[in-house]
């Protein structure tokens, strides 16, 4: 991985292997631009043909590959993104904090101060379950709306470097989803500290084994969409408004502000909202933060188990499957459109 | 895959899609591309050429020539549309001052970013940074935010950073313009060196002097076509003599000359202007540009000025020496020599010319009656070329004779002391 030096006068491919394409004997070099912009045929010719198939096919499945190559340049990208957001400010590193604890606090006085939201006959340690239940689901419902919405337009707004530096453009939607998932970090640890030193809720035990694991299909999931449609803002700028408006539905068909054990209307309509998987995420989430919370089954309400460790497996396979379809999808509608990035920025 | 080029281009063209409005894209999309609904916008057409390692190629041409596409398709950040290229070894380009730079950051965070846009891990860049911050002569300013920066500065770390990449072929759009001609020399130093190490060099500049002394071969590229390629020298005589002819017969055109926005106000014809330039041995009609030192030549300069009351002229001439050294310049305004009439044809004797051997640019700037304004910087045709039969060192050959005295050392004198 050292730097090619001037004795060779840049006279071989640094590949040893004729079959490899150019393109990632380039990226072997350590140095250099690396354009994922147009095709190289195997005697590193560049040309103006659209990706072939099994073109596509490498480069969605080679992401993990680009990736460990150009790590450095993700983690300074992501660190600078969260420089940005918070250095300057007064509270510094202590927002990411407190953005989750004002959400707390706002949610939990409103619906369950206020209008008096309460889940019927938890035992006593679960007391402020309607607040944590909202709260978990609005953390982990956020990390995602803000990568759509900061995702939708993060390769139009960097049109100047996409203009004027070859690097591989898919790091741009994937740096606001990292970003989303650090931020996410921060409220769950947030969670964890104020469970452990106030009696509010019961900690977590085993079931935080999970957060890595929701972490990484989070990612995928959001990193498939915000590619998917911060192509599709290069071409169409009406996408940002619609994803806007269509996050604000899709927040409310989320159960985030209601349980559907709690109502037998709700309940009928399961099999519909548990497509969503957005459904399954916070499910999972709320699996490994709250542990079991079993809502007794009363003539008025459904009942059930509203959240469970079981469930945490079960739900992340299902959002699996949706994160790995709309990855693909997003990925490959992205390397068919990433040539003519630079002409519409 | 071996071949002896480090960079190829077959036939690239470029052209960029113009829609009405959204809604034509949209239709597209829909149909899969069989409702076209944009016209096309032909930046670069057909360009062929093919560089070896350690040659230095120069793009010259008005704006929007396509000379920033070719880089840009070259650098990787554009597709063509049609044709291919081939470049071997990495590639590292500074297509503008300070792109990917973050204002808010220090520069030295900002080398780290920038570095790892380029391609370089952390550990190169923590490993180079001492001569990154070193070339581009920052000092204490490196850990301020970049937004504190002059233009110069900007345009110093970014270079900087682009060399430090040490790429295989370097590719620098007209950035220059902006640095000190300190640090201009210092970047053309690291041309020259680039070079040496056989590293290939892409340049535009609209200097065609630059073009000239840094490049060997050249193309000239006008409304995305290739009208010339070839040596550079060749290259940009041809360019020059077209820019000639633009100004002088089509004034219509003559906007697209932007380094002259005066020009562009006025009608060419009636500002002052050089027609032509030439160098004769003394006193007889044969031009030459090949000469001994201790010849003797004269530089014949056919200029014309319609209104010689409103804007009065002066005109200079100097010898550059390839590493863009002036050896002399003389100058008729440092002279006190009067011009009159609405044209004519002006004449520098240069009797026993002591230049030593070299190649000498040749610029003939006119000036307004102050000397100060620039109206035209003509290039001569070719190069002068300097001969010695001597072994003398230097740029000049020093008027000398050696001779002895019998004489003590001064009393105070002499070094021990």
């Amino acid at each position: 991985m050292t730097t090619v030096q001037s004795t060779d006068g840049g006279a071989v491919s640094p590949s040893p292997t004729e079959s490899l394409p150019d393109l990632d004997a380039l990226d072997h070099a350590g140095g250099g631009q690396v354009s994922t912009v147009a095709q190289r045929d195997a005697e590193g010719w560049v040309t103006a043909r659209p990706p072939r198939f099994h073109e596509i096919v490498r480069r969605v499945f080679g992401f993990p590959g680009l990736l460990r190559r150009h790590k450095d340049l993700v983690l300074t990208s992501v660190k600078r993104d969260l420089e940005v957001r918070f250095s300057g400010t007064i509270l510094g590193w202590f927002w990411p904090l407190f953005h989750p604890l004002f959400l707390f606090v706002v949610y939990y006085f409103i619906f369950v101060h206020l209008l008096g939201f309460k889940l019927q006959g938890l035992p006593e340690s679960q007391k402020s379950g309607m607040g944590v239940y909202m709260f978990v689901g609005i953390s982990a419902w956020t990390a995602i709306a803000e990568t759509l919405v900061r995702g939708t337009s993060s390769i139009v707004d960097n049109g100047n470097l996409i203009k004027k530096l070859a690097f591989p453009s898919e790091i741009l939607p994937l740096n606001v989803t990292l970003v989303g998932l650090v931020t996410l970090l921060f409220a769950v640890a947030m969670f964890v500290v104020a469970c452990t030193l106030t009696p509010m809720w019961p900690a977590p035990g085993w079931a935080l084994l999970w957060v890595p694991v929701i972490l990484l299909v989070q990612g995928v999931f959001t990193y498939g969409l915000a590619l998917f449609l911060s192509t599709l803002q290069v071409f169409l700028r009406d996408t940002l408004q619609v994803v806007t408006v269509l996050t604000t539905v899709w927040m409310f068909a989320t159960p985030i502000f209601w349980v559907p054990e709690v109502t037998k209307r709700v309940a009928d309509y399961m099999p519909i909202l548990s497509i969503n998987p957005v459904y399954h995420l916070v499910q999972a989430w709320r699996g490994a933060l709250m542990g079991d919370v079993v809502i007794p089954k009363t003539p008025e309400i459904a009942g059930g188990l509203a959240v469970s460790v079981e469930a945490i497996g079960p739900h992340l396979a299902v959002l699996a499957a949706w994160a790995v379809g709309f990855y693909v999808l997003g990925f490959a509608f992205f390397v068919l459109c990433q040539r003519r990035f630079a002409d519409e920025v | 895959m071996t071949t002896e080029y480090a960079l190829e281009a077959e036939g690239l063209g470029k052209a960029y899609r113009m829609y009405p409005g959204p809604l034509q894209r949209v239709l597209e999309g829909i149909t899969f591309g069989r409702h076209k609904g944009y016209s096309e916008f032909w930046a670069l057409k057909d360009t062929n050429f093919r560089l070896k390692p350690g040659s230095s190629f120069g793009l010259c041409g008005a704006n929007g020539a396509g000379k920033s596409t070719l880089l840009k398709i070259l650098s990787g950040t554009t597709a063509p549309s049609v044709g291919r290229y081939r470049a071997r070894g990495r590639v590292a380009s500074l297509l503008e001052l300070g792109a990917g730079f973050h204002m808010e950051f220090t520069g030295r965070a900002n080398i780290v970013m920038n570095g790892t846009m380029m391609g370089l891990t952390r550990e190169e860049i923590s490993r180079k940074m001492d001569s990154i911050i070193d070339f581009a002569e920052l000092g204490d300013y490196i850990d301020e935010p970049v937004r504190t920066y002059s233009s110069g500065m900007g345009l110093r770390l970014g270079f900087a950073v682009a060399v430090a990449v040490d790429p295989e072929i370097l590719i620098i759009d007209e950035v220059f313009a902006v640095g000190d001609m300190y640090f201009q020399k210092k970047c053309v130093d690291k041309i020259y060196e680039f070079k040496k190490r056989g590293k290939t060099i892409l340049f535009c500049s609209h200097s065609l002097y630059d073009v000239r002394q840094l490049c060997d071969q050249a193309i000239w590229l006008d409304h995305g076509e290739c009208r010339a390629i070839g040596d550079s020298v060749e290259v940009t005589n041809e360019y020059s003599a077209f820019q000639r002819h633009h100004i002088s017969e089509d004034d219509s055109v003559v906007g697209h000359i932007e380094e002259a926005p005066e020009l562009a106000t006025r009608a060419g014809e009636d500002l002052p202007h050089i027609v032509d330039a030439r160098i004769y041995r003394m006193g007889t009609d044969e031009e030459c540009y090949q000469v001994t030192t201790g010849d003797s030549i004269e530089v014949r300069v056919w200029w014309e000025n319609p209104h010689p009351e409103e804007t009065p002229i002066q005109i200079g001439v100097a010898f550059m020496r390839q590493d863009m050294t002036t050896c002399g310049g003389v100058g008729t305004h440092l002279s006190g020599y009067e011009f009159s009439g609405e044209r004519g044809c002006l004449v520098v004797r240069l009797p026993n010319l002591q230049l030593l051997s070299g190649q000498f640019l040749i610029p003939v700037v006119l000036f307004d009656g102050e000397g100060v304004h620039k109206y035209q910087e003509y290039v001569l045709p070719e190069n002068l070329v300097v001969r010695t039969k001597t072994r003398d060192i230097g740029l000049f050959r020093l008027t000398h004779e050696w001779t002895e005295y019998e004489l003590a050392p001064p009393e105070s004198g002499g070094q021990e002391a």
